[in-house]
């Protein structure tokens, strides 16, 4: 009987203390940023602040842009959709976090002091390994474009990419193609000539991909893809070999911010060593920073496919993308290539 | 006394001081306003650049405009310095076609726009943007409205540049300041050494070293030097004279002595107390005379030397009138004809010292009388001025000649004449006695040929006319 009360009493302590002791702060992330790839730096993160109690919130690109401009504010923003975070930045949404971290933070990664680039993401191609059995794979933009043109008939349903309507990160990949060349509009044609399927998320195209429903993917999120393709040995990832875009995940924290200290914590630990070694060991979306070590380093990265990869800039151009009269004049281009060679 | 009252370079420091004071506030607020103008005319122009790439942009197309905004525009509105940027298209109607402004441009301002472009800095929630707006005239084939552009951005780069401009103006006022401050203490002290070199070239003389100063000295200190050499002029001279007067007053005690040396000799001599009776009389009167002198002497070395009494108030014309009554009735006085001239019917007051305004009138009239022969007359009078008052006294006896006129005052000075009874110390008493009263002494030739003596004082403030 004794012995049964001490148990309890233990065990009353044992479960109680940490409750007296740590008060519980909570953290509002919303984040367009699957919950299973950044899962271990949120882990890392509860591990060595424990008096912070995390409310990750995984949504699209477009719900978390809502969101950011809604009350109430959630604490962090993190998204994919690099011209609606910059465009949220400008608009005084965000917060300038003052510390070591965001000192260190390589200026090219950050804007304002107020978001800062915290991933490395390779845009890709991903194709399926029968492809290869019917035609060379295209390792380069001119040698899809070609095959889309020579293979119209056999690729005909099997290509898929981005919708530029219903995805943000889709949009922002092919503004930037189109930047870099008027070529690009020719592949949107081929592409469209083979009545290509637009998906809103990778996630989507890589499960048409293993499913054997597309044969080719274009304009990808390494990250995920890389991850997929180490499970699914069908598909294979390439890293386009003229250049390769770049994508990073911006994060920032709200002006009004209701837990302004703990959104800092996680921002600091996000940009420091220890959050940096995570991503570049246990997830695949590359640290960008040079001293880190770990299979996903943007310096890695950079060694094995060279210096063709080019980051979509953190800067005020990217304001155009998000330019309304501007989106309209592309998306109403995107339209009309997209049927251009339609019989 | 000797007070030190602050140094030189103390007062030198603090000019310096209030100069640079006065002439950095301005400076300095010259210096922040053109900086901050520098910084919006450098960031102002960026505005305009990223205005000229948008306007490139407009096209128009089915009766709207279209604008493509080339991303160019946004760096270059987001400067380096990474400023929110904010842009908008407005069309003829009012609409915005695109940007992020959203209504926030004011009907007046754009009422403004299509005279001149607009250039403003205004609280937009809690930090300042500066906003420049232009209108655009852009032919389409439909249409030709004008279209509206604005373009703005926050203002740190223009904050951080024109702290950067002013700290750097500061700066260097600080080192002219600087700089200024040393030349100044390295001018002061070479201003100060020809001070320094006339306290040595003082300090190695010897007490009684009163020839005049041999120095190079600059013009500020030139008067300071003639002072100096005047005082040590002055100072000669009052040397000079005091010597003078030892010696002319030893001349003139040895004479009568040797005088009374040799009578009483001659009066051993002889055995006829006739004789002695004689030269006891000689005696007596040489003396007299001797003693007087010697009065005389002793008058004079205190008239020149004594400290100022206090002065006290007296009517002059009452003094005058009691003297003259005493002279009159003196035996002296009893061959000469001694008058008064009509004295001012109110009272004449002046502030003296009693005892030697009297001594004064009296040694006047002694001199008249000693110095003239029997049956002169002897006039006394007052003439009264505005502030002054002159007390004179003339004699219609021989006179002296022009040149001795200015000497008469000297002590032992008897008109050239050493068989008139007088000690030669009578004027030289006036004389003291009218310095001592800030009065002025003159001698000149009377009307009727003789001497006119005449003393001015200035008259106290408690006359009534």
């Amino acid at each position: 009987m004794i012995r049964f009360r001490l148990h309890t009493l233990f065990l009353f302590s044992g479960l109680l203390l940490p409750c007296i002791a740590l008060a519980q702060t909570p953290l509002v992330i919303e984040a367009a940023l699957d919950r299973q790839v950044v899962a271990p730096l949120l882990e890392a993160f509860t591990r060595s602040h424990p008096e912070i109690e995390l409310d990750y919130r995984d949504r699209s690109t477009l719900e978390v842009d809502r969101q950011a401009q809604r009350a109430p504010a959630p604490d962090v923003v993190i998204s994919s959709a690099m011209p609606w975070q910059m465009a949220r930045v400008n608009d005084g949404l965000a917060q300038p976090l003052e510390s070591k971290q965001a000192r260190d933070w390589p200026a090219w990664a950050k804007w304002r002091d107020e978001v800062f680039g915290f991933t490395f993401e390779p845009i890709v191609t991903v194709y399926r390994l029968e492809l290869a059995r019917h035609m060379l794979p295209p390792t380069t933009h001119a040698a899809l474009y070609r095959l889309l043109v020579t293979q119209k008939k056999r690729l005909h349903g099997r290509i898929t990419t981005y919708s530029p309507t219903r995805s943000g990160v889709g949009y922002t990949l092919f503004q930037q193609d189109a930047r870099y060349s008027p070529r690009f509009w020719d592949l949107v044609a081929a592409m469209g000539a083979t009545d290509v399927a637009l998906e809103s998320n990778t996630q989507d195209m890589l499960d048409g991909l293993s499913d054997g429903k597309y044969w080719i993917g274009y304009n990808l999120l390494g990250s995920y893809a890389l991850r997929w393709a180490q499970t699914h040995p069908e598909l294979i990832v390439q890293v386009p070999k003229d250049y390769a875009l770049v994508m990073m995940r911006m994060a920032f924290i709200h002006r009004d911010a209701p837990h302004p200290g703990a959104a800092k914590t996680f921002l600091n630990f996000l940009l420091g060593s220890e959050g940096q070694r995570i991503i570049a060991g246990r997830t695949p979306l590359f640290s960008i920073l040079a001293d880190v070590v770990g299979p996903y380093t943007a310096q890695r990265l950079r060694d094995q496919v060279g210096e063709r990869l080019y980051p979509i800039p953190i800067d005020a151009s990217l304001l155009a993308f998000d330019d309304a009269q501007r989106r309209d004049a592309f998306l109403a281009r995107w339209n009309r290539e997209i049927r251009i060679l339609e019989p | 006394m000797i007070t030190i009252n602050g140094t030189l370079k103390f007062r030198l420091a603090l000019w310096l001081l209030i100069a640079v004071g006065g002439l950095g506030i301005f400076l300095l607020i010259e210096a922040y306003t053109s900086a901050h103008r520098a910084a919006d005319r450098a960031f102002d122009s960026q505005l305009e650049a990223a205005e000229l790439t948008i306007a490139d942009a407009i096209q128009w197309q089915d009766g709207q405009p279209v604008v493509e905004i080339p991303a160019a525009a946004f760096q270059i509105l987001a400067t380096n310095q990474q400023e929110r940027v904010f842009y908008a298209v407005i069309d003829a109607a009012g609409q915005e076609v695109t940007g992020n402004l959203k209504g926030f441009v004011q009907p007046a301002w754009r009422k403004e726009a299509k005279q001149n472009p607009v250039w403003l800095t205004i609280p937009q929630d809690d930090v300042a943007i500066r906003l420049h707006g232009r209108e655009l005239d852009s032919a389409g084939w439909e249409s030709q409205e004008p279209v509206q552009i604005w373009v703005g951005h926050t203002l740190s780069g223009r904050q951080a540049l024109a702290s950067q401009l002013f700290e750097r103006s500061l700066t260097r006022f600080l080192l002219m300041v600087l700089l200024a401050s040393l030349l100044m203490l390295l001018a002061i002290k070479s201003a100060l050494r020809p001070i320094r070199r006339l306290r040595h070239l003082l300090r190695r003389r010897d007490a009684d070293d009163i020839r005049p100063l041999h120095a190079q000295v600059p013009a500020e200190l030139f008067d300071l030097a003639e002072t100096l050499n005047s005082l040590f002029a002055r100072q000669r001279e009052s040397r000079d004279a005091l010597l003078r007067l030892t010696a002319d007053a030893s001349h003139q005690l040895k004479t009568p002595l040797a005088g009374l040396q040799s009578t009483s000799e001659l009066a051993l001599q002889s055995t006829n107390p006739q004789t002695w009776y004689q030269a006891l009389e000689t005696v007596h009167e040489s003396a007299a005379r001797t003693s007087r002198l010697a009065n005389q002497l002793l008058s004079l070395a205190r008239l020149r030397h004594a400290s100022a009494q206090t002065l006290e108030s007296l009517d002059l014309g009452t003094t005058l009138r009691d003297c003259v009554m005493e002279w009159a009735e003196r035996d002296i006085a009893q061959h000469h004809d001694l008058g008064l001239a009509p004295l001012p019917s109110s009272p004449v007051r002046i502030k003296a010292e009693p005892w030697a305004i009297r001594e004064m009138i009296g040694n006047l009239i002694d001199n008249a009388l000693r110095h003239t022969p029997r049956g002169s007359e002897i006039t006394l009078g007052l003439e009264r001025g505005t502030d002054e008052v002159t007390l004179f006294i003339e004699d219609n006896g021989p006179g002296v000649s022009e040149a001795m006129l200015d000497r008469l005052h000297h002590p032992f000075e008897r008109a050239g004449r050493q068989d008139t009874l007088g000690s030669g110390l009578g004027l030289a008493i006036v004389d003291s006695i009218a310095r001592r009263h800030e009065g002025v002494l003159r001698v000149q030739r009377s009307t009727t040929s003789g001497l006119r003596v005449s003393v001015r004082l200035s008259l106290s403030g408690l006359n009534e006319k």
